[in-house]
C-alpha cells in the first residue's frame, strides 16, 4: 500500500573531519519514510535532527551512506541536486531570518521563480499556500519585515510550501512561538498535509505536539536513529524515552499508571477529548473493573 | 569557501607559545616582519626560515593548519612573483623572447617577495592561531596605552576590535545558514554570468545585514543592562603577566635580528 518515498541507508556523517574539533553529529542512520506520513521528529539538543534534515534535501553529503529518493540516489548526478531541493522542501529554525524581499509576495516567489515556473503559475501558488498558513491576501504586498515574529515565520513556511515539493520538511517550526502560535502551526500543518497529500517531516522539542497531530515518531538519540514507529508503538518505551532525556505527553502518562493500577483504559490517548471519551467510557462501565 | 578562511581562527593548546603573553607575541610578530623585510641575501633569508619553521613546530599547531591559511593568498603570491619576475631590470638575462627577458634579478626578486609574503603570512597565522582574540585586543590595548596621553579613545577601540573579532565566527556560521536557507529554495550560487552571481548574493547580504543590525542592538541593550560604561576603571579578570619566558624569546629574536644584519654585510645584498 504505502511505498517509500525517501530512503537513508547507513548515513553518517561527521563535522571538521580530521580536525582536533570533529563531532560524529549522525552515525549509520537506516530511515524509509512513505508516501503521505506525517512525522514527528524529536531527541535531546544536539541528537543530529538538523543534520539529519540536511542530508535528505543534499544541503550536506553523508560522509558515508546514501539518500535514496524513490530509489534514486540524489547523489548520482551532482548537477540535479537542485531539482532535489525543490521536491524536498526544507523550511529551517527560524526561518524568519531568512526573508530578503521587500514585500511578502515577492519573497514567496522566490522558491518557484528558481524552479522557472510561469508568472502566472507563482501567482496562483502564492495566493494559496498564503492561506495554507494562517494569512490571507492583504499580506502579500506588506514588508517582511514590518510583521511580527511569528507572521514572518509563517511566511518563511509558506515559501517553501509554494514548491509544493513532495515532501515538506520544518525544522522546529515552533520554536519560540507563544502556546496559540504553536498551536496555529501545528493545526497549519495538518492541514497543509490533508489538502495536499505530501508527506511532512517536523521536528518538535514537544511530545505533546507530536502525538498531536503525527502518524508517526522518529526518535533521535546521541546521533543515532532510536525509533521510527508509529506513535502508539513509541510511547510504549516510556522508560527508554526518559533516559534519553524525552517525556512522553503528560495525558499519557496519566493513562499508563490507570493502567498500572489495574483499570482496563486504553493507553494512546494524546488530546483532551480523547482523554474525556476514555475517562467517560471507564465511569460509564462503573469505573472500577478492578 | 568561506570556511577556509583560518586567519582569526584560535587553534586550542598548550604549547609554549600558547603561554607566552600575549604583548609579547605581537612584539615578537613585529619583530619578525622586521627580520623578514630585513633580508638581503639568501643567507639572511634562511636563517629567518629557521626561525619560523621552529616557531611553527614550537606552536604545536598542525602545519596543514598553516598550509590551510596559505591556500587563499597563492594566487597573490604567483601574481607578484611573476610581476616581479618580468618587470625587473637586470643585466644577467637567461632567456628572453618577443618582449619577455627573464633575468637573474629579476628570478631573484620574485623569490624574495613571494618568500616574504608566505613568511609574514604564517608568522601572523603563529599568532592568530595561539592567542585567543580576546587576548590579543587586551594586548593591543595596553601596547597602546601610551596614546592616552594624546586623548586617542584607545579603550573603545580595543573593545571595539573585541567585538568584531568575536563576531567573526558568528557571521561566518549565519552566512552559512541563510545560504543553507535559500539554497533549499533553490537558490543557485555556483553557476551563471558574472552579473547573475552577484545578483544571487543578495538573498544572502539582506538578510544578514538586517540580522547583524538586530544582533548589534541587541548586544549593546545586554552592555547597558550589565552597566557597561568603558573607560578607564574597568579592572581584568586576566592579568597579563611579562615572564621569564616572554624575555627569554624577545632576546632570541633581537638575536636573530642581529644575525640578519650580520649576515647581510657579511655576504652582501643581492636585492
Ligand atoms: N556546523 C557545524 N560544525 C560543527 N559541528 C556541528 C555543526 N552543526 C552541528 N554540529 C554538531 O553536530 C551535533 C548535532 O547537531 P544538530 O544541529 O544536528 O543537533 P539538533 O538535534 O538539531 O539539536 P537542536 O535540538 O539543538 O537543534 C551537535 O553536537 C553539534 O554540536
Ligand atoms: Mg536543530
Amino acid at each position: 500500500m504505502n511505498s517509500t518515498l525517501l530512503e537513508t541507508k547507513n548515513l553518517t556523517y561527521v563535522y571538521s573531519k580530521g580536525t582536533s574539533s570533529q563531532v560524529h553529529a549522525i552515525r549509520d542512520i537506516c530511515l524509509k519514510i512513505e508516501k503521505s506520513e506525517l512525522v514527528g521528529v524529536i531527541g535531546h539538543t544536539g541528537s543530529g535532527k538538523s543534520t539529519l534534515i540536511q542530508h535528505l534535501n543534499g544541503l550536506l553529503k553523508g560522509t558515508s551512506g546514501t539518500v535514496l529518493l524513490d530509489g534514486k540516489d540524489i547523489w548520482e548526478k551532482k548537477s540535479d541536486i537542485r531539482k532535489v531541493r525543490f521536491r524536498v522542501g526544507v523550511c529551517f529554525q527560524y526561518p524568519e531570518y531568512q526573508l530578503f524581499e521587500d514585500t511578502v509576495y515577492k519573497d514567496i516567489a522566490f522558491g518557484p521563480t528558481n524552479m522557472g515556473l510561469d508568472r502566472d503559475e507563482i501567482d496562483r501558488r502564492i495566493r494559496e499556500v498564503i492561506y495554507y498558513v494562517g494569512l490571507d491576501e492583504s499580506y502579500l504586498e506588506k514588508s517582511p519585515f514590518d510583521l511580527s515574529g511569528g507572521e514572518k515565520r509563517r511566511v518563511a513556511i509558506a515559501g517553501v510550501m509554494a514548491m509544493q515539493p513532495e515532501i515538506l520538511i520544518l525544522d522546529e517550526p515552533c520554536a519560540g512561538l507563544d502556546p496559540k502560535g504553536r498551536e496555529t502551526i501545528l493545526s497549519m500543518i495538518k492541514d497543509y498535509r490533508e489538502k495536499t497529500g505530501s508527506t511532512v517531516l517536523f521536528v518538535s522539542h514537544s511530545m505533546e505536539d507530536i502525538s498531536k497531530i503525527a502518524t508517526k515518531v522518529l526518535v533521535m538519540n546521541e546521533s543515532r536513529l532510536a525509533y521510527y514507529d508509529t506513535v502508539d508503538e513509541v510511547f510504549r518505551h516510556a522508560d527508554e524515552l526518559r533516559n534519553m532525556g524525552l517525556n512522553i505527553p503528560r495525558l499519557t502518562k496519566l493513562f499508563l499508571m490507570l493502567r498500572e493500577k489495574g483499570y482496563d483504559v486504553n493507553t494512546n490517548v494524546y488530546t483532551l477529548e480523547k482523554a474525556k471519551q476514555e475517562l467517560l467510557a471507564l465511569l460509564s462501565k462503573g469505573g472500577t473493573d478492578k | 569557501m568561506i570556511s577556509d578562511i583560518t586567519i582569526g581562527q584560535y587553534y586550542k593548546g598548550n604549547s609554549f607559545i600558547h603561554k607566552l603573553d600575549a604583548r609579547a607575541k605581537i612584539l615578537l610578530t613585529v619583530l619578525f616582519i622586521a627580520m623578514i623585510f630585513m633580508c638581503k641575501n639568501f643567507l639572511s633569508l634562511g636563517l629567518t626560515f629557521v626561525f619560523v619553521v621552529l616557531s611553527v613546530l614550537l606552536s604545536a599547531v598542525p602545519v596543514k593548519m598553516y598550509l590551510k591559511s596559505l591556500k587563499p593568498i597563492i594566487p597573490i603570491v604567483i601574481f607578484t612573483a611573476v610581476l616581479n619576475m618580468l618587470y625587473t631590470g637586470g643585466e644577467t638575462v637567461l632567456y628572453s623572447f618577443w618582449k619577455i627577458t627573464l633575468t637573474a634579478e629579476g628570478l631573484t626578486t620574485a623569490a624574495f617577495f613571494a618568500a616574504r609574503i608566505v613568511l609574514i603570512i604564517i608568522s601572523s597565522s603563529i599568532l592568530t592561531y595561539t592567542t585567543v582574540p580576546t587576548m590579543l585586543t587586551d594586548a593591543i590595548e595596553k601596547l597602546l596605552s601610551p596614546l592616552k596621553v594624546f586623548k586617542i579613545p584607545v579603550h573603545s577601540l580595543a573593545m571595539m576590535m573585541t567585538l568584531a573579532l568575536r563576531f567573526i565566527p558568528t557571521l561566518i556560521e549565519e552566512i552559512g545558514k541563510i545560504t543553507n536557507a535559500q539554497k533549499a529554495r533553490g537558490a543557485d550560487f555556483e553557476s551563471g554570468k558574472l552579473l547573475q552571481r552577484i545578483k544571487a548574493i543578495i538573498p544572502i547580504i539582506i538578510p544578514l545585514v538586517v540580522s547583524s543590525f538586530r544582533r548589534a542592538a541587541e548586544l549593546a541593550d545586554a552592555m547597558n543592562c550589565r552597566c557597561y560604561t568603558g573607560g578607564n576603571t574597568r579592572t581584568r579578570m586576566k592579568q597579563m603577566k611579562f615572564c621569564f619566558k616572554d624575555f627569554v624569546s624577545l632576546l632570541v629574536f633581537c638575536i636573530g635580528i642581529a644575525g640578519v644584519v650580520l649576515l647581510n654585510i657579511k655576504f652582501g645584498a643581492v636585492i
